[in-house]
């Protein structure tokens, strides 16, 4: 289907009403549930009369609609109020630590995507023989391995047992002062390479082998998988196999008219997986001390540092949702079979 | 079983890699059941005393799994927490799939607005990503298994009420919901008399491979320290408790993840095999190799 302007626009709105639900959800979380609303606002530590004061901030003695109201406005002007850790506004440390949480993910997804892909369709042509059966026990066992357990036992095994790799950052902070490194959008890769520092660009990839491993596996083995059966699928069909017969290489089959029907569902199947990649960073991020949006609310969790936990939800749940949508877009794109 | 026909096992015994996945699920299952009498150091396992003078010793035949940082035997732990990780996922699963169910059938029946709100309703909530709010609720309701359940299963039972939503639709057309109208029973008979029987078994069988996600999930929140508190050996909060000691004494973090990860592959295995059970194409082309 040609992507036309009333689909675009049908999902824009969609996107708009699913942002608004989550806003609902996460109002009923932080100001419907809790006894005392106000003390998440401004800490369990707080004297009494700053306790008085994030009550009339936050309108709790209006009925619950009008506190809605007041909640979504604050959410847009961009009061999501102050955290309790770093002491500033939530909405700041989001800013400042999305771009590591993007280096992350989207490296983790575009190798999970590419290796997935190859070792599918590996797979897939010597289906039932011994490399397949392997390919497939892998895939198994890494869409189903704990992320926090693999990430803690590779941080042993390559940065304590044996220190081939570093195990926590997102750079050396004595190469930062010692390059005079400094970070402008913050997408620390992007960073070096405009300024030509190849001793930070070499550092910080290193320091992303281990998080980026840990957190691709559970996308790479849904990729695996997906690519896996849907090619075996295509692989029956009589076009296919009458190209077979034709003697067409088995190579240019494959590249012209298996990957087609392959790279689609794929796509989609790797939407859904984001959802578990990006909570996966919240504990990836923590374990490897990289400091992305999954560390400030991991550290949040731990502190019960409620704005920050809330603020950093939020976000990612609207940033999934985004995702979605783009995902689907580039489905449409490529299957001109599906319908909306 | 009566949900799995008898040449299911049949169909199992042919392939290894799915029997094994079945004797997993199966073992883990009786060994939550049996977890607490077959306890060799009941008092390591529950968490109630401590002996600094056993802390960390690394795993011997007396201590298979090692020990913890307070001298409590691991492996007795992770026997004890497998009861845990069983009672939490059959919770979840079980309150979801209730919620789900109700929802998904008023919704799919009566469609109108009633049907429109409540699948609105439902993508709200599916609109976060699945385990992030979990954390959210829980964050808020406190640590605790009770905690726990409930936070799961509300970020859970959305999933089933879409599957349930689309399988009565798929139902509600059929000749006999028609005869069943036209004879005049109420409106709630023919939902749950016709319906649902009719449009059960895709979400049962979905919420029942969904197991394996349900533990992985939990513990994941235990682990982050919003799910289960010290001292239940659940194997998420094991693997958090042995996280600080990790570059001294590994064993209290690998083995509780570990079987973590071989329960997880076990239920992800069986689900496998009843969807190419289920699924006569996927079938036929594995028959004609």
């Amino acid at each position: 289907m040609p992507i036309t302007r009333t689909y675009l626009a049908k999902r824009i709105l969609l996107l708009f009403l699913v942002a608004f639900g989550v806003l609902i959800i996460s109002f009923i979380i932080t100001r419907v549930i809790p006894a005392r609303p106000e003390l998440l606002w401004v800490g369990i530590h707080a004297r009494a009369e700053q306790i008085e004061r994030a009550r009339k901030e936050l309108h709790l003695d209006e009925p619950i609609h009008i506190q809605l109201y007041y909640y979504l406005a604050d959410f847009f002007r961009g009061n999501w109020g102050v955290s309790w850790r770093t002491r500033q506004p939530v909405i700041l440390d989001i800013i400042t630590s999305l771009p590591a949480t993007l280096e992350l993910t989207i490296t983790a997804f575009i190798l999970a995507f590419i290796i997935g892909v190859i070792l599918g369709l590996i797979a897939a042509i010597n289906y039932g023989k011994v490399i397949d059966k392997v390919i497939s026990v892998f895939s198994i066992i890494a869409a189903s391995i704990p992320v926090f357990w693999l990430g803690l036992v590779l941080q042993t095994i390559f940065s304590i047992w044996y220190p081939i790799l570093p195990g926590g950052m997102r750079v050396d902070p004595s190469l930062v002062i010692g390059t005079g490194f400094k970070p402008i959008t913050n997408f620390y890769i992007l960073d070096s390479l405009i300024q030509l520092n190849f001793p930070v660009l070499l550092d910080v990839l290193k320091r992303m082998i281990l998080p980026v491993i840990t957190l691709m596996m559970y996308p790479l083995g849904l990729t695996i998988r997906m690519t896996r059966s849907m090619a075996i699928e295509s692989l029956q069909e009589i076009y296919v196999k009458a190209l077979e017969v034709w003697g067409l290489p088995r190579s240019k089959m494959l590249y012209k008219y298996v990957l087609k029907n392959v790279i689609a569902p794929v796509i989609a199947s790797l939407g859904l997986s984001f959802g578990y990649t990006i909570t996966g960073a919240l504990m990836v991020e923590l374990i490897f001390v990289y400091p992305g949006i999954g560390y400030y609310v991991g550290m949040a969790l731990l502190s019960f540092d409620y704005p920050a936990i809330l603020g950093g939800i939020v976000f990612v749940a609207i940033i999934y949702s985004l995702v979605n949508l783009v995902v689907d877009i580039i489905h449409a794109w490529i299957d001109p079979r599906v319908k909306f | 079983m009566g949900l799995f026909p008898r040449d299911f096992f049949k169909f199992l015994v042919k392939r290894p890699l799915y029997t094994t996945g079945f004797i997993i699920v199966v073992a883990f299952i009786i060994l939550g059941c049996i977890a607490p009498y077959i306890l060799t150091k009941p008092e390591d396992a529950w968490g109630v005393t401590y002996d600094l003078n056993k802390a960390f010793q690394p795993p011997s035949p007396e201590y298979p799994f090692g020990t913890d940082a307070y001298g409590r035997d691991m492996l007795n732990r992770v026997i004890l927490g497998s009861r845990y990780s069983l009672i939490i996922a059959v919770c979840v699963v079980g309150l979801s799939l209730i919620i789900g169910v109700i929802v998904g059938l008023v919704a799919g029946y009566l469609a109108g607005i009633i049907g429109t709100v409540l699948m609105r309703l439902t993508d709200m909530f599916l609109a976060y990503p699945p385990l992030l709010l979990a954390v959210a609720f829980a964050s808020v309701l406190g640590r605790g298994v009770l905690t726990t359940i409930i936070a799961l299963a509300i970020s859970w039972w959305p999933w089933y009420a879409r599957l349930m939503y689309v399988s009565v639709n798929s139902v509600k057309s059929a000749l006999y919901v028609e005869a069943a109208k036209v004879i005049g029973l109420s409106k709630f008979t023919i939902m749950t008399k016709y319906i649902l029987p009719n449009s059960l078994i895709p979400v049962v069988t979905q919420a029942m491979l969904d197991m394996g996600s349900a533990i992985l999930e939990a513990s994941a929140l235990s682990f982050l320290g919003v799910g289960v508190p010290p001292p239940i050996p659940e194997w998420g909060r094991l693997i958090s408790e042995g996280w600080v000691y990790v570059s001294k004494a590994y064993w209290i973090t690998f083995f509780p993840g570990l079987v973590l990860l071989v329960t997880v592959v076990g239920f992800n295995l069986l689900g496998d095999a009843v969807k190419e059970y289920m699924n006569p194409r996927l079938r036929s082309i594995v028959a004609k190799r």
